[in-house]
């Protein structure tokens, strides 16, 4: 027998007369983790801080909206009524944990406001719980983290105090807002295990916020789909995942499995790009001050028509390293061939024609558009260069945006009146019209939604079949790089530490320790008909240091 | 987490001016006007004194009263309007060209030059503009140029900064990147994607300089410093009237009236033309 | 020992700083002194007659007949020990002067500083965290009057108001319209950078957090939002008091305060060059002084500076 928590119903959140969140109703239960899922601007932040009264100035709850806590019922302006419950009744854990935590304040003190708050008002007892609650999401030497403060923590260890500092004052909701999306992907399955365990142990009613359908999968036993402000489906997790019935929901579980298929290889042909033990500087920040190395000693070989991965988290230095292969990086040591021509330390800046050949897709596609310029005249750019006239431009850049699956009408507007993926379709059609023999994509997709990414990746597999260019696909995300790719190679603080085929990419074959990290940390991505969704949670409650009190 | 507001901010929007702006817009047109014609509606002399009319209330003949000296004060207020603009305007447009220019040479140079030409920038801006303005006017004499020049020289910094921080900001963007990558010289990543922002940047420091500028201006004068005694400027009328404030009131509100009244025109102008250049670069960083 | 020379090396270079920008300065006020036409013997000529001897032996007497880096060195070591030479017009030592008139100045820059802040702070802080729109429009008009309405215009019209039509307060001497004037102008430069700095800090992530920690709405604004905004807020004082000079400047001259900057004005009229060389340098060195205060205090507020 569960017992509700935490009753919605018909919850409606306006902006401006815009409906944002339109009429969705949840109940939250003791000892079960619901997740909602949806992508950006579905709605579902606004619907988590919808249950702790804290909807940011400008946004208003529909009067007709019923929000039951523990049987009681609660108006939704009623702030008073709300401060009493934040904090004690429900907490919150939010996405971006350096930014979340009060830079000039200690970690002790900050977890020691909520203590205090709840009545705790002796020092050494406070001070004995925050040790304890620091202890609890297994963060090493309690007694010295609490003198330090947020900035000299790294990213796992912040969201570990941000979910210490929740669950300080012992609420029996918790709410996490995205709370991996701003880490690495190693330290992200920590976290959610760390949930998991916590969860079962203290039998929270848990609602999960996520858009990362592994993270929903791992740790809920429900999960509601969400799509531009409605809940579109809703029900156990494994019965959603194997057999969604909204097409939404189809597309969503879809776009996570497709990319598990293995491609077919291409076959090998002559070598366009050689990287021979590159080494990077970054200069130094301040004046006399000493370049620090970004990258050591890489290495790498790209074939024409084959695509090569550079798989790392943030500050691996792959970015550095695929920037330094078009020319756009000056190298301290090594060599790169690029198209037969030699790149080496204090060398000639390349040649313009030669440049032209290998062109870059950036990560952020606003940034790698002027804003000031319509698509057509950002187009127009490369064409320009190449001195085509510009009676012949129009034409060209109709085809090229084309190409790409974008309508030739497009070229009229500007950057922010586009989507996020109809503006990387844009900077891969700009980057085609210089017809590049190397194309390099940074993260190309780690800015877009899960459907608009397999698009993406799509798109950029059909173009390279019919035009033939050698890729090299960086990025963080091992489901999506391994599925472009034909080799992976896989860096890790500026030094490539693994390289294989693809194929060869999964726990049994790989050595490197760090990239087997990399490995057991991706949660979900194998088929569910196979074993399961539910045999993941499981796992990460069993690998749990705490026992388990979870009936 | 991310929430999308619907605002006005995004997307272009272009309205007309509001009725703020556009009374603002007709009193800095007006004023101009008249210092554009005061030679041929000043009805007496600026320097003309009447020793049988001194210290007169607004009437027929003197429609703003005379002065301590019986000159006419709205022949006095016209001529002055012409120094005023003058030196004011020319002042800013001095620091125009002396900052941007300075500061684009700097950038040009390379990180060494540019850190050591940005240093005497901040020697420079650790003085404050009236103070060192002052200086400049004893080292160089009184008179309308070197206030122009005092003028140029202290408001100068700004525009190089603005110059230096609109530089490295664009400079580090992908789109530069990008047409590097399609072969584009330094010039043509400047002509396209630079020199936009840039223009944008310092006409915007422009409209924020020009009403500080005149201010200065007046301040100056005031202070007994700006051009010389048979040039008429507001803020001389100020400081001469000042001593007789008791007798004539009319002779001082005269000139506050037409100095809060440019000055107040100029920046509400000044704020419209900032709002029309900024809205693409708001609407464009909010949406990342 | 190790990190203690750590924590010490962003002051040493605070102080590196401000001791070259000194310098700087005091090259500029002595070069541009010397710029001028005719030197301080020409200036005594206008008045007085003096014969061409005695122009040459009173050359001598100063040392205008020395090289100009022999004149710097000699100038720079006297000004560092506190002798700036006499005044030409009046013959007293002009660091005597300068002793008389700047408690005069220092009284009236803190009254008018300490107001300027206090107003700016209430009109800012209640703006946000009341959220009235009240409080919000009169930051706009404190901005809008700073930027528009020149002080010696205000002042002006002050006195017309208030010591001629109602005989509230003498025309001359009294410090109570300057300050207000003064502090009202200085506040309006600094409300709105301000105001849209707490309500930027406002609407931040870990102020949301506190918030869903169930704070009360004063301990919010005491603990999270003002130490949030206090580097903001110590870089505006700086500012405050660099626009303090201007207004101080036109300030003691309209209203007859007998400070550093009535003695600059009528030194700068009179050309009393060693009078103009001294007051100049010493405005302009206290600014460094108050700059580099400021930059210290900034590392000392945000624990992300020192490590």
């Amino acid at each position: 027998m569960t017992e509700t928590l935490l009753r919605l119903h018909n919850l409606v959140v306006s902006a401006a007369g815009r409906r944002l969140v339109d009429g969705v109703s949840l109940d939250l239960e003791a000892g079960r983790t619901l997740a909602i899922i949806g992508e950006s601007g579905s709605g579902k932040s606004l619907t988590a801080l919808s249950l702790l009264g804290l909807l940011p100035e400008g946004l208003a709850v529909d009067p007709a909206t019923r929000i039951g806590v523990e049987g009681r019922p609660l108006a939704p302006q009623d702030e008073r009524g709300w401060r009493a419950l934040r904090g004690r009744r429900i907490a919150m854990v939010f996405q971006d944990p350096m930014a979340c935590l009060n830079p000039f304040m200690r970690v002790g003190a900050q977890i020691g406001e909520t203590l205090q708050r709840c009545g705790i008002a002796s020092g050494s007892e406070r001070r004995a719980r925050i040790e304890a609650g620091l202890a609890e999401v297994e963060l090493p030497d309690p007694a010295a983290l609490v003198r330090r403060y947020p900035h000299q923590l790294s990213g796992g260890q912040q969201q570990r105090v941000m979910i210490a500092m929740a669950l300080a004052g012992e609420p029996d909701i918790l709410i996490a807002d995205e709370p991996t999306s701003a880490l690495d992907a190693s330290v992200q399955a920590d976290i959610v295990a760390l949930l998991a365990r916590l969860q079962a142990k203290r039998r929270l009613a848990l609602l999960i916020i996520t858009h990362d359908l592994a993270v929903a999968a791992a740790l809920s036993h429900s999960i509601a789909v969400m799509q531009h402000g409605r809940i579109v489906e809703a029900g156990p997790t494994a019965e959603v995942m194997d057999r969604p019935r909204h097409p939404y929901t189809a597309r969503l579980v879809g776009a996570g499995r497709r990319l598990v298929d293995t491609p077919a290889s291409t076959v090998p042909r002559h070598v366009v790009v050689a990287a021979e033990g590159v080494c990077i500087d970054y200069a130094a920040r301040r004046l006399f001050g000493r370049p620090s190395r970004a990258v050591h000693g890489a290495s790498l070989s790209l074939q024409a028509g084959r695509t090569v991965g550079l798989l790392g988290e943030s500050g691996s230095g792959k970015s550095t390293f695929a920037a330094a292969l078009a020319g756009l990086r000056p190298l301290a040591g090594g060599q790169i061939r690029l198209l037969g021509h030699v790149i080496e330390p204090g060398g000639k800046p390349l040649p313009k024609a030669l440049r032209r050949r290998c062109q870059m897709v950036f990560q952020n596609p606003y940034g790698a558009l002027n804003p000031r310029l319509a698509i057509g005249r950002t187009l127009a750019e490369p064409l320009e260069l190449a001195g085509m006239p510009a009676s012949m431009r129009a034409t060209r850049i109709a085809a090229g945006l084309n190409e790409v699956g974008l309508d030739a009408g497009v070229a009229d507007r500007y950057p922010h009146q586009l989507s996020g993926g109809q503006r990387q379709r844009a900077c891969i059609a700009r980057a085609l019209l210089c017809d590049p023999e190397v194309l390099i994509c940074d993260e190309v997709i780690s800015a877009l939604d899960m459907t608009v990414k397999v698009q993406i990746l799509d798109l950029l597999k059909r173009l390279q079949g019919e035009r033939g260019f050698a890729m090299l696909f960086v990025g963080h995300d091992i489901d999506a790089v391994r599925w472009i790719s034909d080799e992976v190679l896989v860096m890790h603080r500026g030094r490539i530490v693994e390289s294989c085929r693809s194929e060869e990419l999964d726990l049994v074959q790989v050595r490197d320790p760090y990239t087997r990290r990399l490995l057991s940390a991706r949660l979900m991505s194998r088929p569910a008909g196979e074993n399961g969704i539910a045999p993941v949670r499981e796992q990460l409650l069993r690998d749990a240091p705490v026992p388990s009190v979870a009936g | 987490m991310s929430v999308a507001l619907p605002s006005a901010a995004i997307g272009t929007v272009r309205r007309g001016p509001s009725p703020r702006t556009a009374i603002a817009g007709l009193v800095l047109t007006a004023i101009i006007a008249l210092a554009l014609a005061a030679p041929w509606i000043a009805p007496f002399d600026p320097l003309d004194q009447d020793l049988l009319a001194l210290n007169r209330p607004p009437g027929p003949e003197h429609w703003l009263g005379t002065d301590h000296m019986g000159r006419d004060v709205f022949s006095r207020l016209v001529t002055g309007a012409r120094t005023t603009l003058m030196v004011g305007f020319g002042g800013a447009l001095v620091a125009f060209v002396l900052g941007a220019g300075f500061g684009l040479v700097a950038l040009s140079l390379g990180r060494v030059a540019e850190t050591a030409m940005f240093a005497l920038i901040d020697l420079i801006r650790a003085m404050p503009d009236v103070l060192l303005a002052l200086l400049l006017i004893v080292a160089l004499g009184a008179g309308a140029q070197p206030v122009v020049i005092a003028l140029g020289i202290a408001f100068a910094p700004f525009f190089a900064y603005v110059a230096r921080a609109t530089f490295h900001r664009e400079a580090v963007k992908e789109y530069v990147a990008a047409a590097r990558l399609f072969g584009g010289s330094r010039l043509h990543v400047l002509r396209l994607h630079l020199a936009p922002n840039l223009v944008g940047g310092l006409v915007t420091q422009a409209a924020i300089l020009l009403p500080r500028c005149v201010v200065t201006e007046s301040v100056l004068s005031f202070l007994g410093l700006g051009s010389s005694p048979d040039q008429p400027t507001w803020g001389r009328m100020v400081a001469d009237a000042s001593r007789y404030i008791e007798t004539s009131p009319h002779a001082i509100m005269a000139p506050v009236i037409a100095i809060v009244a440019l000055t107040l025109s100029l920046s509400i102008v000044g704020e419209a033309v900032r709002r029309h250049l900024d809205p693409l670069r708001a609407a464009g960083e909010a949406r990342l | 020992m190790k990190t203690l020379l750590h924590r010490l090396a962003p002051f040493a270079f605070a102080l590196a700083r401000m001791l070259a920008q000194a310098a700087g300065i005091v090259v500029i006020v002595f070069l541009l002194a010397r710029l001028v036409p005719g030197d301080a013997v020409d200036v005594k000529g206008l008045d007085g007659d003096l014969t061409a001897a005695q122009q040459v032996a009173l050359r001598h007497e100063l040392g205008l007949d020395r090289s100009i880096e022999e004149q710097f060195v000699a100038w720079s070591w006297r000004a560092l020990n506190g002798d700036f030479g006499d005044s030409i017009r009046f013959g007293r030592p002009v660091s005597g002067m300068l002793a008389t008139a700047l408690p005069t100045t220092l009284l009236f820059t803190a009254l008018s500083f300490s107001f300027a802040l206090a107003l700016a702070l209430s009109v800012a802080v209640g703006g946000v965290t009341m959220g009235s729109r009240g409080l919000r429009g009169l930051a706009d008009l404190l901005n809008l009057w700073s930027i528009a309405l020149p002080t010696f215009c205000v002042g002006v019209v002050g006195i017309l108001v208030f010591s001629v039509w109602l005989g509230w307060l003498p025309v001359l001497g009294s410090m109570v319209l300057p300050v207000i004037i003064i502090g009202i102008d200085s506040a309006g430069v600094i409300v709105k950078p301000l105001h849209e700095e707490l309500r930027e800090a406002a609407t931040s992530a870990h102020i949301r957090t506190a918030r869903a920690k169930g704070l009360a709405p004063w301990r919010i604004a005491l603990r999270h939002l003002l130490p949030t905004a206090a580097p903001v807020m110590l870089a505006l004082s700086g500012l405050v008091l660099t626009s303090l000079v201007a207004g101080t400047l036109t300030m003691e001259v309209l209203f007859g305060l007998p400070g550093v900057g009535s003695l600059l004005l009528n030194a700068i009229h009179g050309r009393d060059y060693p009078v103009i060389q001294a007051t100049i340098l010493v405005i302009a060195v206290a600014l460094v002084a108050i700059n580099a205060v400021t930059d210290l205090l900034h590392r000392l507020i945000d624990p992300r500076m020192t490590s």
